[in-house]
């Protein structure tokens, strides 16, 4: 007796050391795999050797050519014609030999249908064999091969699939559906079916992929979920993070077609939120998936609180975005779209979490760009001062755009928050007095927008501001020649014709400001060095000043050297302006015309010069800074084209919420109440079932050995229940969730009673109001 | 609506794994690769470009309209991910960031070196976490090694062997067909049946990094610290732990890993959980300081004092770092985009008081890193409240340099914490053996100094 027991323990130490040993080697192989195999493998060129070793080779041959055609492929090349000898080894016993073969199989099976039929038995065999793996591996080679002649037998492995006792061989099955579908769509009746009894699954681990191919079979028969919906939601946290994803999204359209909105009951000073039952759990069993790791499960739960959230939950997502937006650089990319598009809506959600928003130097171009369109959608009167200092901290950025945005992010401050324009305008005159072109560039173009506003505005308004707007126009004119960049440069020269009148005055020229001539004459001396915006810019200013003063002599010399010099212009847009002043202008300059005055003279109307006036200067009232800054987009949060601002064209839309739901009562299954015993049988066939090898009872959490030994956790369903259930001393709480959980039976047991009779005539309201959301949808997709 | 595709490309954008996209044409991969190395080669020279690339097909055939290229940079590679449709670009560089923790669980450093010498398990791995329809499958290493054979000695030694040597079967080998019992077999998700390990323990890595901005005027516009509880599990059975804090309510917008009971967290603030086998991140969580803290940001355990002039064709600087800890800082990197245009630096280190220029030692050292015209100042440790000064010049082409207006600090400290975080007990039930458990904190810092 104590010797067996003593070399029990021996010969487990010494497996124990013999596993160490291994795991330390291992360890050290790593560093050495430089030296293996593979690489060598991996760049091996083709040779007729393949072949050979694939057909009369020993397995290791057999794989290692296979191997090198994986490399081969890998690299690009088209080995399809080794097609025939591959498939001879779809039946090895060498699990990686087989392996590699399906995923060559996969490849190339589509350009060789008429040998890859000859694999299909082999998979047809591994369908029964006793290990999941074995099962679910064949039945994704087999669905996987893009072959419609083998369409039937796909979608009766599917059948027997579907029924496996192993989740993951179900998984295989739902994912193997969209395949099927694909290579036979008239199977389509059959595959709905089997997607029906996927949903009803107990395991969460298929769920997720029963989603799958429902989105992709039958996305519009929402009415199939009816029964399921409540069950799915409970469900929700336990399954796996790629299938809650997929899962958070049915939901989210499930509640949107078939739940009542969420209304405010708006009495007078307290408000009530009227939220349907259902919603509110999708909400709450949402709502711990905000702890998930994975940033794209996060973003899912965000999307149905923001899309189906009551008013008072909005606010909810913003803790989790911020959070998302920190785990990577790629992740904050792809999140500030999201906060842009949420703040478009509800900018004081954000507003006090400004900080967590500024532009760090190193960010990617795009990011920057996106923080400062959020940061600008942010200023408030009680923030607009550090935001301020912010944008101007950001114009000395490396990168022009950012520089651009950043600037115009001051000028739409000042438009936001008027009490701080005078604190822009001074930001934006420093900045002209930078050594950078694109700096003052911009400047120039947003202190013009700013003026103009200004000038429009009304006059008593304007009398209470410190700074005349007039004055800054005076500053810009005197400095034309600082000024290089051409944009900036016809914006001075605009500036200058447009409001050289309303300087009261002039003491050399009558009714035009003292520094307005000089600005046409630099102008007119650098004409043709200049972009053509400029001359095209500097000839409205020469018309401009001529029909002022027409009687001053060295305007009207100024005016014929300019137009003459833009009639003969290389580029057609000023050829085309200078045409057009100079017909505008015939009545007021008849011999502008030069030497042929009569080609133009007699036809067409000649304005007198007071029309001319209004012609040139009116109707020039203040402008909208239509930047990308302010636009927003229709895209919804969680797309890709929102995040890259173009439309995908997907056919993914958001269904607008109905008048009234969808009766609840058609929710109410009466399966909820039969959980345990459904699953007592589920557990019976797979023991009874031949490839019980290694307890494929996944519906147990807990290992029989370490299962404690109340009886009253053996009805454990599901994750939750598991984690409810405590192993060392929180007996209260478990107890409390089993009586919610007894609770929620009892409901369906009400429900259950009155549903027995009137079965049949539930079934018939929920096909017709699945065909109604059917209708509904494909009215909406029109 | 799913995730088309998947490339990794070596340090010359080409391809060296690359999945199926059994679904679409061939040159629908090809115009994915060549969108990614068209942007790199048009990148500035920082080397940073947009994860996403919008991808514009004239369509036609099985191709799609529009499509985006996400990518992520490990070491010299890039990892790609094709998406059409409107799929959740979150989905994509989550399911890369999964793919990529993946590999490094199977082959320890993921490099081109790596992945080409075992690119037939990284084939294996692909079919089993991506479906071909484009859903991710399974991503849980755990069960991942039950279905896909790590690379071992055993095999390492057989594939040495020459292919011809007639007496090695490998009808005994790990992956013969009767092996695959134990796949599929557990009952959690993350972790499998019957893990034995000679001594039990578990190891508790707390990391928090502080991130900070500090404006032109030295006051802090805004900082943020985030930890992360990385754990190294190393015990037999199915463990079950309870850990608990001393100051929980520290720690704000947790994220745990799926072993964690959820409703136990919202109740007791204490983590019950199952580990997986090996390593894992616990959780995540943010700092979240006590009341008395009046303003909202952190105290800034270092501070640079620059003294930056521009002029033509250069400029030339002072820059003064002190820090502000007790305790020891190591490794500290500060550095700043010198512009597009910098065409070289001189610089001269000195101690705050010796006035001694040296480059290396405790000193630190200077680069200049002519590509990405980033200047970086490099000091491998420093004592509680010493500073450094490092004064010199930098050439330009530009007439007007426009060097970044700010200075990219990091810094670590090691056995520190931010948030005195203090993980209280780990208990174990459930299982009778007794367990090794060992904490760790560290925290580092990456600091943006604005001038």
């Amino acid at each position: 007796m104590m010797d067996s027991v003593n070399l029990a323990a021996l010969t487990e130490n010494a497996a124990r050391l013999g596993m160490r040993i291994q795991e330390t080697l291992h360890e050290h192989t790593r560093d050495l795999s430089i030296a293996r195999g593979g690489a060598s493998l991996f760049d091996m060129p083709d040779d007729k050797n393949i072949g050979r070793q694939l057909e009369f080779g020993s397995d290791r041959e057999r794989l290692e050519a296979v191997k090198r055609l994986i490399a081969l492929t890998s690299k690009g090349r088209n080995v399809s014609n080794y097609f025939p000898q591959v498939v001879k080894n779809v039946a090895s016993q060498d699990l990686e030999i087989r392996k590699l073969v399906y995923i060559y199989l996969l490849r190339y099976a589509e350009h060789e249908p008429d040998l890859a039929l000859l694999s299909i038995n082999a998979f047809q065999k591994d369908l029964t064999d006793p290990s999941p793996l074995i099962r679910a591996m064949a039945l994704r080679v087999l669905s996987g091969i893009k072959v419609p002649m083998i369409g039937h037998i796909v979608i009766l492995a599917i059948k027997k699939c579907a029924a496996d006792p192993s989740p993951h061989v179900r998984k295989a099955a739902a994912l193997a559906i969209p395949k099927a579908h694909w290579l036979d769509p008239s199977q389509q009746p059959t595959l709905i079916t089997v997607i029906q009894s996927l949903l009803q699954d107990h395991s969460p681990l298929s769920i997720g992929s029963a989603v799958i191919a429902f989105e992709s079979v039958c996305p519009t028969r929402l009415d199939l979920l009816h029964q399921q919906y409540r069950r799915l939601c409970r469900m929700l946290v336990d399954v796996d993070e790629w299938g809650q994803v997929n899962l958070l999204n049915l939901l989210l359209r499930y509640a949107r077609t078939m739940l009542p909105k969420p209304t405010i009951a708006g009495d007078a000073g307290s408000e009530s939120e009227d939220l349907d039952k259902d919603l509110q759990l999708l909400q709450s069993s949402a709502e711990p998936l905000f702890h998930s790791r994975n940033p794209a499960v996060v973003l899912a739960t965000i999307r149905v609180f923001y899309y189906i959230g009551s008013p008072s939950s909005l606010c909810k997502v913003v803790n989790p975005l911020l959070r998302i937006q920190l785990t990577s650089k790629e992740t904050e990319r792809v999140v500030l779209p999201y906060i842009s598009a949420i703040v478009h809506e509800y900018p004081h959600f954000f507003s006090s979490h400004y900080a967590r928003l500024l532009v760090c130097t190193n960010d990617p171009q795009q990011v920057k760009r996106d923080k400062i369109k959020i940061l600008l959608n942010l200023c408030t009167t009680e923030n607009h001062q550090a935001l301020l200092r912010e944008f101007i901290d950001y114009a000395d950025d490396p990168d022009d755009l950012v520089v651009g945005d950043a600037i115009h992010a001051v000028g739409q401050c000042a438009q936001r928050v008027p009490t701080c324009a005078r604190q822009c305008i001074s930001a934006l005159l420093a900045m002209i007095r930078s050594r950078n072109d694109t700096i003052i560039s911009n400047a120039i173009v947003v202190l013009k927008l700013l003026v103009q506003n200004q000038l429009h505005e009304n006059p008593s308004e304007r009398e209470s501001r410190s700074q005349d707007p007039l004055k800054i126009i005076t500053q810009l004119a005197q400095r034309i020649d600082d000024i290089k960049h051409p944009r900036a440069r016809a914006c001075v020269l605009w500036l200058t014709g447009q409001y050289c009148p309303s300087g009261g005055g002039g003491t050399i020229i009558d009714g035009i400001a003292d520094w307005a001539p000089d600005v046409l004459r630099k102008a007119a001396k650098s004409f043709i060095a200049e972009d053509s915006i400029v001359k095209t810019q500097t000839l409205t200013l020469a018309a401009k000043l001529f029909v002022l003063c027409p009687s001053d002599h060295r305007l009207e010399l100024l005016c014929r050297y300019v137009f003459s010099l833009g009639k003969y212009d290389l580029s057609y847009e000023v050829r085309d302006r200078t045409r057009m002043l100079t017909s505008l202008l015939s009545g007021v300059l008849p011999s502008v015309n030069g030497p042929q005055p009569e080609i133009s003279m007699g036809e067409g109307v000649v304005l007198r010069r007071e029309q001319v006036k209004k012609v040139l200067f009116e109707g020039k009232a203040g402008t909208a800074d239509n930047t990308s800054l302010t636009v927003g987009h229709n895209y919804l949060i969680g797309t890709l084209s929102l995040v890259i601002g173009k439309d995908m064209h997907a056919d993914s839309f958001l269904p607008e919420w109905l008048e009234a739901g969808i009766d609840p009562a058609l929710r109410e299954n009466k399966e909820d109440t039969f959980t345990a015993p459904a699953l007592r049988s589920i557990a019976s066939v797979s023991s009874s079932h031949p490839a019980g090898t290694a307890g494929i009872t996944p519906i147990v959490l807990t290992p029989t050995n370490s299962t404690p030994t109340n009886t009253a956790r053996e009805t454990w369903k599901d994750l939750d229940s598991f984690y409810a259930s405590d192993s060392e001393q929180s007996e209260p709480e478990s107890t409390s969730d089993e009586h919610k959980r007894e609770g929620g039976k009892e409901e369906d047991d009400h429900s259950d009673s009155e549903e027995d009779d009137s079965d049949d005539d539930g079934e018939e309201s929920g096909n017709k109001s699945g065909e109604e959301a059917e209708r509904w949808n494909s009215s909406q997709e029109s | 609506m799913a995730i088309d595709g998947l490339i990794i490309l070596d340090a010359n954008g080409r391809p060296i794994i690359q999945s199926g996209y059994t679904s679409f044409p061939p040159a629908y991969p090809l115009l994915h690769i060549d969108a990614l190395n068209n942007e790199l080669a048009k990148a500035p020279s920082s080397g940073i470009i947009d994860p996403i690339i919008y991808v514009a097909s004239g369509g036609g055939g099985d191709m799609p309209d529009g499509s985006a290229c996400c990518h992520i940079q490990v070491r010299e590679m890039r990892m790609l991910a094709s998406i059409s449709g409107d799929l959740d670009p979150l989905v994509a560089f989550a399911f890369l960031q999964a793919f990529h923790d993946i590999l490094q669980d199977y082959f320890g450093t993921v490099s081109t070196v790596t992945l080409k010498g075992n690119f037939d398990t990284v084939y294996q791995l692909i079919e089993e976490i991506l479906d071909s329809s484009g859903h991710p499958l399974t991503t849980s290493p755990s069960i991942l090694r039950d279905i896909v054979i790590p690379p071992s000695l055993l095999s390492t030694l057989l594939a040495s062997l020459p292919a011809s040597a007639p007496s090695v079967g490998r009808s005994g080998g790990p992956t013969s067909l009767n092996n695959t019992g134990g796949a599929f077999a557990s009952p959690i998700p993350w972790r499998k049946v019957g893990v034995r390990h000679n001594s039990n323990e578990i190891l508790f890595d707390v990391t928090e990094e502080m991130r900070a901005i500090v404006g032109r005027n030295g006051a802090t516009l805004a900082s943020n610290v985030i930890g992360t509880i990385e754990c190294n599990s190393r015990l037999s059975g199915m463990p079950d732990l309870l850990a608990s804090f001393s100051n929980p309510n520290v720690m704000a917008e947790c994220a745990f890993h799926p072993c964690v009971r959820l409703q136990r967290w919202k109740r007791e603030q204490t983590l019950s959980f199952i580990p997986p086998d090996g390593k894992f991140v616990l959780g995540e969580y943010q700092y979240a300081p006590p009341q008395k803290v009046v303003v909202n940001n952190l105290p800034i355990p270092v501070a640079l004092k620059p003294n930056i002039i521009i002029g033509e064709l250069g400029g030339s600087f002072t820059v003064t770092f002190t820090s502000r800890m007790m305790k020891a800082m190591e490794n500290v990197k500060i550095e700043w985009y010198l512009g597009e245009d910098a065409t070289g630096a001189q610089c001269t280190l000195s101690g705050a008081g010796s006035g001694v220029g040296s480059t290396g030692g405790a000193e630190g050292s200077w680069t200049f890193d002519s590509r990405k015209k980033i200047l970086r100042w490099e000091i491998p440790s420093m004592h509680s409240s010493g500073s450094r000064v490092l004064r010199g010049s930098w050439t330009s082409k530009a007439q007007v340099p426009r060097p970044a207006h700010a200075f990219q600090i990091r810094f670590e400290l090691p056995s520190y914490s931010f948030s005195s975080l203090k993980i209280d007990h780990v208990r174990l039930s459930s299982e009778t053996y007794k367990m090794y458990k060992g904490v760790r904190m560290q925290s580092c810092g990456s600091i943006e100094w604005r001038w």
